[in-house]
């Protein structure tokens, strides 16, 4: 049985423009740098849908989208996933990063069509039903979390490194999460809470 | 006294669970019925006047529900310090990134296209960005009714300072000047709004001060404050940007009135870093009077604060740093003269600091320079002339408790102070430590809407507790810290107490979580409420066991008599049997007024009950071959009162060194001096510290047990991050000479200082 189609309101109002010339980006207009995915949008037939499959958390979700979405995209607002955040939009702060076949992406960098055929693992898949994984509990623990935004794609990223390097060295662990920005606690809680776990 | 079991414990953020799990809410992770997606149209120009506005293109746009500009509104500016500033602009703009006019439509893509189907006819007007040249005359005036771009000016005068310098065997006089700095809250600014079906405006936006948005939505929205609701949601980070209203919530509050859907405005990064509140950058010019031992005499500054566009909270960040360059050590004789200056840039707004840093990057790199000439270490100046209980500083300040001695010790000897090497250095590479130090408020009695916090706690039938609090946690455990108070003063384990903030229907009023307020005056509300609610219960459990109360004791959730404990009752029982009980809910509130006095139009006054310290030492590590600065340690001590919560505590201050080492040394806010864009409008160009640039940290809580903290504590929100710049840059100095005057400290001034043939 294939996941439910997702479609809510919002895509009914989206389908039905389909055929409405007036939604063509007008080229004219000027595109500022935080526009930058949308410039790559102005392609005639990213307007088309097509049917993406993607493996997600372990289960298998077939979804129809315009083909331009971004795996983020697809991810909150088709797939209700909003643990993963969007910080940036521009692959620059690591709030959105989900593992691809066990390795850390930016899910706001990478196209719905791109994810098909891999696996996805998203903060919600990061548990199982009863418990947390060691890195979210050595999270909680450590008190590595603040304000909580960062901590999802940081807690993913950290995951993706232990899935390679299970036992890393501190300026390991500072590197591989140098890409998940961080504007609450000053990493120092983050580095010991995944250090509590690699020294396991 | 019985030995505390859950205060100055470690214990475990209460939202961790929902924030790991990705489970928590933040406003844009919402999902309401048939919203909308609203879109803000900025300006293009740093100064125009708006000739026109037709959006009836963008109106007929298929899937656009509603387009709405400046004159589509009320028309009704907030209630800053100066109000200056409508929801969306009308008659003119003033920075790039002016509202001018909002769309909410269907999707976020239509509301995108319809925002390009806006049309305005701008007339450009000349524009200035230098506060120094906009106070000149014949500068562009940006609001008419500002001479010379004057927002205010604002004098401080306390003892004779004439006299002071008189007095003084030496004066020294510099220049200092900092940057502006955007706050990278991880999450962007969202805000959701509607008109449910009683006719109550709902918004949830993350805030730090729910009472604040609700009063000024319902000001711009022309609504009664009792019809609007601000809800419950998380935060992604505050650290002052969300400490006040911010247009967009207007925006939003506007649109759902105007379409009668919910309507959802979520920034992007861009937005979020070029048109939100930052840190005002300000020009000091301070001039200081010491006697040969040492002993400073007088202290005069001047300020020019690039306040941006709108006033917002300017002044009340620029007499904020006035205060602390009156008080950070002692000083009998002080003056000072603030001229607030309205540029086309980016408004100004509180961070973390409030101004304090600013102050305190010239005040400690100057005493470094007095140190020197006078041939005293810098440790000792500071320790002699160190803020001591009891002391009242020239501004009204009044030092109950102050740790400030015992943390210049710790840190100077975590760094090893005394044993540094003196005198120039040599090789590639050179080691440099700096100090400083920092006084800072908890709480601060500024705002016309008073000083208070109040909480209501509600016990159940089952021995449960919600506990009531009506300001916000952005991220700073503060939520936690208070329900650790209810849980020691009601022996209640955490997992018994559910925490309510926010919400301003159902909580009481409070001013919200800024001026490292939170777990000080809260946390007293919600002691003294708690307190209240154990009388209640003992009282009923005294009459149910027939036992006087002072035989009870509580423990977890059990009501004990202490002769014989097998006589018992449960809290739910005490509360189904006490008459005060109403509706099976035994309620208990507590409205807290610290014993603090309004600050006058002087500037003189005790505006806090508690002054916290901080000592900070810095190693650094200057490539003399590039000039670039490497921080290797962090050391701080300071003066928490008590720490509540160990791990909150430490997260705080570990959090404020990052930002203050990229304030010290990468972050800024670069605006383009032709077209008054901001260049730094991204993540990537402002630079923030990541995980590889944090150096070793050592940190130590100095407990001062103030008597008006709860448990002694005092607020540690914000002190962390105002003396890190300047400790940084004294360990410039004495790695290798150069004495920055500049915020951030560039690799290339150290280089070219270095290698000046190279200018």
């Amino acid at each position: 049985m294939l996941g439910s189609m997702e479609v809510d309101s919002q895509r009914q109002v989206d389908s039905s423009r389909q055929v409405d010339s007036s939604r063509q980006v007008d080229s004219s207009r000027q595109v500022d740098s935080s526009r930058q995915v949308d410039s790559s949008r102005q392609v005639d037939s990213s307007r088309q849908r097509a049917t993406v499959t993607l493996r997600v958390n372990g289960r298998e979700r077939r979804l129809l989208l315009p083909a331009r979405t971004t795996l983020l995209e697809a991810l909150r607002e088709n797939l209700g996933l909003t643990g993963t955040k969007e910080g940036c939009g521009k692959g620059e702060c690591g709030a959105c990063t989900v593992l691809l076949d066990g390795r850390p992406v930016n899910s706001c960098l990478m196209l719905v069509s791109q994810a098909e055929n891999h696996e996805i693992l998203t903060i919600e898949g990061l548990s199982s039903q009863e418990n947390l994984d060691p890195l979210q509990d050595a999270f909680i623990a450590h008190g590595a979390v603040q304000c909580g935004y960062c901590i999802p794609g940081t807690l993913m990223t950290a995951k993706a490194l232990l899935l390679i390097n299970p036992h890393p060295s501190r300026e390991q662990i500072q590197e591989a999460i140098a890409g998940n920005l961080c504007r609450c606690t000053g990493y120092e809680k983050i580095i010991e809470a995944i250090q509590s776990v690699a020294s396991r | 006294m019985e030995p505390l079991k859950y205060i100055g414990k470690r214990i475990p953020e209460i939202y961790a669970w929902a924030k790991v799990t990705g489970e928590a809410p933040f406003t844009d992770d919402l999902r309401l019925p048939g919203l909308l997606f609203g879109k803000i149209l900025r300006s293009p120009h740093a100064h125009a006047r708006i000739r026109s506005i037709n959006t009836s293109r963008a109106l007929e746009l298929p899937g656009v529900v509603t387009v709405m500009t400046g004159t589509d509104t009320p028309g009704i500016k907030y209630v800053a310090q100066i109000s200056d500033m409508y929801p969306l602009a009308i008659d003119k703009v003033r920075y790039v990134g002016d509202p001018v006019a909002a769309v909410a439509a269907e999707t976020e893509e239509i509301a995108e296209e319809a925002l390009a189907l806006i049309e305005v006819d701008y007339e450009p007007l000349p524009a200035v960005f230098d506060p120094c040249e906009a106070l000149l005359d014949g500068a562009p005036l940006i609001h008419e009714d500002r001479i010379n771009n004057l927002v205010l000016n604002m004098k401080r005068d306390f003892g004779n300072v004439d006299e002071g310098f008189a007095q003084s065997d030496r004066v020294f006089e510099d220049q200092f000047s900092t940057q502006a700095v955007p706050h990278c809250n991880m999450e962007p600014r969202s805000s959701a709004a509607w008109k449910n079906p009683d006719g109550v405006l709902q918004i949830w936006t993350g805030t730090q001060s729910p009472y604040f948005v609700r009063k000024e939505v319902a000001h711009v929205c022309n609504l009664p404050i009792s019809s609007v609701q601000v809800m419950e949601v998380h935060c992604g980070g505050g650290f002052g940007s969300r400490s006040k209203y911010c247009e967009d919530e207007g925006v939003t509050a506007l649109l759902a009135i105007r379409s009668g859907r919910p309507v959802r405005i979520t920034f992007t990064r861009e937005e979020e870093m070029t048109t939100t509140r930052i840190r005002h950058p300000f020009i000091l010019r301070i001039k200081t009077g010491v006697k040969l031992d040492g002993t400073l005499m007088a202290r005069e500054m001047q300020v020019i604060v690039d306040k941006g566009a709108y006033c917002h909270y300017g002044p009340a960040v620029t007499g904020y740093a006035a205060g602390t360059a009156a008080s950070s050590y002692r000083i009998p004789h002080f003056r000072f003269n603030g001229d607030i200056v309205y540029t086309n840039k980016q408004a100004g707004g509180p961070f973390r600091g409030f101004g304090a840093p600013q102050a305190i990057f010239a005040i400690e790199s100057q005493l470094d320079e007095i140190a020197e000439v006078l041939g005293i270490d810098p440790l000792e100046l500071r320790v002699k002339n160190a803020n001591r209980s009891g002391d009242l500083t020239p501004c009204g300040w009044a030092i109950t408790t102050c740790g400030l001695e015992e943390c210049l010790e710790k840190v100077s000897q975590a760094i090893n102070w005394k044993e540094r090497q003196k005198g120039p250095k040599e090789g590639r590479y050179r080691q440099g430590k700096g100090l400083a130090t920092a006084i800072h408020v908890s709480g601060s009695n500024v705002f016309p809407d008073g000083e208070f916090s109040a909480i209501e706690l509600k016990m159940f039938i089952d021995g449960r507790v919600s506990v009531y609090k009506g300001s916000g946690d952005t991220g700073t455990w503060a939520n936690t810290v208070i329900t650790q108070i209810v849980a020691e003063e009601l022996q209640l384990p955490m997992e018994s107490i559910r925490l309510i903030s926010m919400d301003t229907e159902t909580t009481p009023q409070s001013l919200g979580s800024f001026a490292s307020r939170v777990a000080f005056e809260d946390g007293n509300a919600a002691k003294m409420a708690a307190a209240q609610l154990k009388t209640f219960l003992l009282e009923s459990a005294a009459a149910a066991l027939q036992v006087s109360m002072d035989a009870l004791f509580l423990q977890d959730g059990m009501i004990v008599y202490r002769e014989d404990p097998s006589k018992t009752l449960s809290y739910g029982d005490s509360v189904f049997r006490s008459p005060r009980t109403v509706g099976h809910i035994l309620t208990s509130a507590y409205h807290y007024v610290p014993p603090t006095v309004r600050l006058t139009p002087k500037g003189y006054a005790n505006v806090s009950a508690a002054y916290a310290f901080s000592a900070q030492g810095a190693e650094v590590v200057v490539d003399t071959q590039t000039g670039e600065i490497q921080v290797k340690r962090l050391v701080v001590a300071q003066d928490v009162g008590k720490a509540l919560n160990p791990i909150a505590v430490e997260g705080q201050i570990e959090g404020a060194l990052a930002q203050g080492m990229g304030y010290a040394l990468t972050e800024e806010l670069i605006v383009d001096r032709t077209t008054g864009k901001v260049i730094t409008d991204c993540l990537d160009r402002i630079m923030l510290p990541t995980a590889m640039d944090i150096p070793d940290e050592s940190i130590f809580l100095v407990e001062t047990q103030d008597p008006e903290g709860p448990y002694g504590a005092k607020g540690v929100g914000e002190i962390g991050l105002n003396p890190t710049a300047a400790a940084i840059a004294n360990a410039i100095y004495d790695a290798v000479g150069f004495r920055p005057h500049k915020l951030p400290i560039k690799a290339e001034e150290v280089y070219f200082f270095l290698h000046p043939e190279k200018r």
